[in-house]
């Protein structure tokens, strides 16, 4: 019954207590009693009874201890005092707390968001049994729908199989284009995952076959937001890239899809691909690389097993399917491909690729951040412990033990800490939407659910307990290290153990700076980085730039047609109010897409296989004079370039670097081969500026311009319109002209410069967030500072008071006082340097344009800490100097 | 911190506490300490500060049961009892305090 009894006591820790000392006067009285008969008298007794039972305090204190509930009360009582503490002193808890909680809720909002993109499982039904399909190499992700029909054919490896590929359909029926995310997927995709419908039915492998109708699953959120969860959506038309769809299903509210970061809104089956895109499609393209592919392992089947099943298949899958165009080198390689299963449970994801070691990094510096937090508290508590000594001291000597005095002492810490944690959690709460929307834009927005879940609590109270423990463990050795003779002798300002303590604060500020140090040249870096990628000359005038996207696709137009109707348009924008100069193409810069291909020129020998690859894009007259590079010689291209007129050619400045050895190459002729195609002679016509092509990180590249009527394939062609006036107008403008034109056509309309800026999501995230931190933890550092140097100063008013009495100069003894702070900022500017090299190697892949030691970034950051530190260990020190010293001295 | 004197083996005053009781049947701390103390000689002194404690502590382990009740000299004192659970820890600590001071004998002879 001895639980029993503990839980009751619980409730009676008054009457346990009582019932003790009853029983120890008992005992007593016994003890008196026999000495009495053994003849002493009875004050005698009375004496020796009490000397030889001891410190009776202290027995009560050992075996009320052997109790659960009295445990739990004495916590109580220390919680309550820690409170009363606490509220003792506004000002402490008022800096602890806010230090606390934007260090956790910092680390709580990256760990949430690192947690959802990296380690979260699918919320399917059981996700550690899903693999993803790749060839060889785990990068190497991305099939044909050929080899998936083939890789389909071969059963039993896997216990449900699918095949999807991610899409945007347009909504719009016309006009302006309206984006949703979309997957299609093959048959099997919702029964192998496990998922429910909320309503209606999901896609069966019946309707996915080759001619199919045009079904629809929508997701719960899509029928939330675009039907508002009306019952009878089944049966409703879907306006999908402007063909007719019938939805048939909602997904359950949990299913995200299976890439984190990306929410599709619908799903078609794989066999309406031609409907979507229209006629051919990609069904039956053997070089159309546009679907991943994951299987569920059947029960006890390990991932080995799979990949030996597959590799035994794949040779003849990879012969079944050879693309009959390749080149001879292509074709060996493709035979050479082979079929592995890896792990899939937490999914695919973009944003998991782009983000992980960002993520990382900032994880890293949200770190240091509670980590300067931490010993700012450390240092507050260690002042505090010093003042509170002599109360500590009298604790000890009427009996308290050193394990009691220290469980206090950490009470009040982690109390502090699990304060500080709930202070965080409003601020993750509040930040961590703030963190998606900065990985996401307008165009691919990311959906990624940020909720806290029980392994965002978990992190949050570990930290919030780690921390709690790391900064009250000075505190509390310092209080079991109390002498309680010397501490009550002295009178307070006692002797060794402050001297710990100012050791223990000096230690505390020369980490913090070095810290704050390694911060704040990170964020430099990352800060200039993303200076200079703002600022570099992308080699084209992207403000007042509209990009017009028309995806002809939809269209069911023939190619020949394709060009006269995008002609006519480009006309008619030209022919637009406000409208300064239009063209078009086939790609945009840094738009996330790209062509690229082989160029041979004669007497240039490729040093390696894919060392004469370059970049290669179609567009119309008048798009460099619209973006704004320079045509350095030679001619733009003009109508009569079409696809009857003999093939030419406008490069860039760095092909004719590269290929013509800087000669002017116009007039000089070269072969381009494509992936399917067969080498087509060219001849140059142009030269023109370099200009970014696939990223504002590249170098510039070598890049190939040919007239759009000459690009042999394209599915969209996009607008460049730059205009006069607002945006909003201008937008107008290109509506207006294209309904004259297309009337049931549909345009994606963005601008340039907002293209540009969304490249540099990541880049823009990093330099914002290191940089707030950075800045957060100088604050932090300066705060810690200022503590230490002021409390010093406190403790050494009487020695300055007597310096100045006896005649020291005021320089001599700001000298003296500043000379302890100069020398704890030089050791901690030192130290940061050492972890300056270390952290800014970290982040090495992120720069651009700078070193990890960049030596204007490393003298800035360094002189900026300095200052503030200087500055904040110079106030109190200037403060002490100014007293008047016969004030100081008649104080005793 | 001054060294609590314990002039009992740690861990061997349940065992003492136990036999006493289960010899002496029901009794209060006093005359536990007294028993001990007597039995042995005045060899074994049991401190109060470690007495009340682990008596305390048995309790809660539901080794002894404990009651308030009156003494021949008319005074209130807490009687303890040996429960069947007590009963058998005590045979188990018996058991091992026997291998225990079996093995130290060899070794002391032999070694």
């Amino acid at each position: 019954m001895g639980w029993l009894n503990r839980v009751v006591n619980v409730f009676r820790p008054a009457r346990l207590s009582r019932d003790l000392d009853r029983e120890l006067s008992f005992h007593l009285a016994e003890t008196i009693d026999r000495l009495i008969e053994s003849g002493m008298s009875p004050e005698a007794a009375a004496r020796e009874a009490a000397r030889k039972f001891g410190h009776r305090p202290l027995v009560t204190e050992r075996t009320r201890d052997m109790d659960v509930a009295i445990w739990l009360e004495s916590v109580l009582a220390d919680l309550r005092y820690a409170l009363r503490a606490l509220r003792a002193s506004p000002g402490f808890t008022l800096a602890a707390l806010l230090s606390l909680g934007l260090g956790i809720g910092a680390n709580t909002a990256i760990y949430s968001l690192v947690d959802t993109v990296i380690f979260k499982s699918l919320p399917v039904a059981r996700p550690d049994q899903l693999v993803k399909l790749a060839m060889g190499d785990t990068r190497n992700d991305v099939f044909t729908n050929p080899l998936w029909e083939a890789i389909r054919g071969q059963g039993g490896i896997f216990d449900g199989l699918f095949a999807f590929g991610s899409d945007r359909f347009d909504l719009a029926p016309s006009g302006q284009a309206r984006m949703a995310e979309a997957d299609l997927v093959s048959g099997r995709f919702f029964s192998t995952l496990g998922v429910r419908p909320a309503l209606g039915r999901l896609l069966l492998e019946s309707d996915d076959r080759r001619g199919c109708a045009s079904l629809a699953v929508v997701s719960y959120g899509f029928w939330q937001s675009e039907y508002g969860g009306r019952q009878d959506v089944v049966g409703h038309r879907l306006s999908l890239n402007q063909r007719p769809f019938t939805i048939i299903g909602v997904t359950a509210p949990e299913f995200i899809g299976v890439e984190v970061g990306r929410l599709p809104q619908v799903y078609v089956p794989l066999c309406s691909e031609p409907v979507i895109h229209g006629a051919p499609g990609m069904l039956d393209a053997r070089s159309a690389w546009w679907l991943q592919l994951i299987g569920r392992l059947p029960e006890g089947t390990t991932v080995v097993q799979a990949t030996a099943r597959l590799a035994a298949v794949a040779p003849g899958i990879f012969a079944a399917t050879l693309p009959g165009n390749w080149g001879e080198a292509g074709r060996r390689d493709y035979l050479k491909n082979t079929l592995a299963a890896y792990p899939a449970a937490t999914g695919f994801s973009d944003v998991r690729q782009r983000y992980q070691t960002a993520l990382a990094v900032l994880m890293g510096v949200v770190a240091v951040v509670l980590l300067i937090a931490c010993a700012n508290v450390a240092n507050l508590l260690l002042a505090r412990a010093a003042a509170r000594e002599r109360e500590i001291a009298m604790r000890l000597a009427i009996g308290a033990s050193r394990g009691r005095v220290v469980r206090q002492v950490l009470t009040e810490s982690i109390l502090l800490s699990t304060l500080g944690a709930g202070l965080g959690l409003l601020f993750a709460r509040w930040s961590s939407g703030l963190l998606v929307g900065m990985i996401g834009n307008a165009e691919t927005p990311v959906s990624l659910n940020l909720s806290l879940d029980w392994r965002v609590l978990g992190f949050t109270l570990l930290v919030a307990v780690s921390t709690g423990i790391l900064f009250g463990v000075a505190p509390a050795w310092r209080s079991i290290t109390v002498r309680p003779h010397g501490a009550l002798k002295s009178g307070g300002a006692s002797t060794t153990s402050t001297r710990a303590s100012l050791a223990g604060g000096r230690i505390l500020v020369v980490t913090q700076v070095a810290l704050a140090l390694a911060l704040v040249a990170t964020a430099g870096l990352l800060l200039g980085t993303f200076r200079t990628l703002t600022t570099i000359d992308p080699g084209f005038r992207p403000d007042g730039v509209l990009l017009a996207q028309l995806d002809f696709g939809s269209l069911d137009l023939p190619q020949p047609e394709r060009q006269v109707v995008g002609r006519e348009l480009l006309e008619q924008l030209r022919s637009t109010p406000g409208v300064l100069a239009a063209s078009g193409a086939v790609l945009t810069p840094v738009s996330g897409r790209h062509w690229n291909g082989f160029v041979e020129v004669a007497g240039y020998q490729p040093t390696g296989e894919t060392d004469n690859l370059v970049w290669f894009n179609g567009v119309t007259d008048g798009y460099f004079s619209t973006l704004g590079t320079a045509v350095l010689a030679g001619r733009d291209f003009t109508d009569a370039d079409d696809a009857r007129a003999p093939r030419v050619a406008i490069v860039n400045r760095a092909l004719a670097r590269k290929f013509f050895g800087g000669a002017n190459p116009v007039g000089r002729r070269f072969q381009m081969r494509g992936g399917d195609d067969h080498a087509t002679p060219v001849e140059v016509v142009g030269l023109v500026a370099d200009a970014m092509y696939r990223s504002l990180r590249d170098t510039l590249a070598p890049t190939v311009y040919v007239p759009w009527t000459q690009a042999e394939h394209f599915g969209a062609l996009t607008y460049e319109v730059r205009s006069q006036g607002s945006t909003s107008d201008a937008v107008n403008g290109i509506l207006r002209a294209a309904k004259a034109v297309l009337p049931n056509a549909s345009f994606e309309i963005r601008s340039l410069s907002g293209q540009l800026a969304a490249s540099l999501a990541r880049e823009r995230l990093l330099a914002t967030l290191s940089g707030f931190f950075a800045g957060l933890a100088l604050l932090l550092a300066l705060i810690g500072l200022y503590g230490t140097m002021a409390y010093n100063v406190t403790r050494r008013r009487k020695e300055i008071g007597i310096r100045v009495a006896l005649g020291a100069t005021r320089l001599r003894l700001l000298r003296l006082v500043t000379g302890q702070a100069g020398r704890l900022v030089l050791a901690g500017l030192v130290l940061g340097g050492a972890a300056t090299v270390a952290a800014t190697r970290l982040v090495q892949s992120f720069l651009f344009g700078r070193t990890p030691l960049d030596p204007f970034t490393l003298i800035m950051a360094t002189t900026l800490v300095a200052a503030v530190a200087l500055v904040a260990g110079a106030i109190p020190a200037i403060r002490a100097v100014r007293q008047d010293p016969q004030a100081v001295l008649r104080e005793e | 911190m001054p060294k609590h004197r314990n002039d009992i083996l740690q861990g061997t005053l349940a065992l003492l506490v136990l036999r006493t009781l289960a010899a002496r049947g029901r009794s209060h701390g006093y005359a536990i300490s007294e028993h001990i103390q007597r039995i042995s000689d005045d060899q074994l002194r049991v401190e109060e500060g470690s007495l009340y404690p682990a008596l305390h502590r048995m309790e809660q382990e539901g080794w002894v049961r404990a009651e308030w009740s009156m003494t021949e000299k008319n005074r209130q004192a807490r009687f303890y009892t040996l429960t069947p659970a007590g009963r058998r820890q005590l045979a188990e600590e018996q058991e091992n305090w026997n291998r225990l001071t079996d093995a130290v004998g060899r070794v002391l002879r032999y070694a």
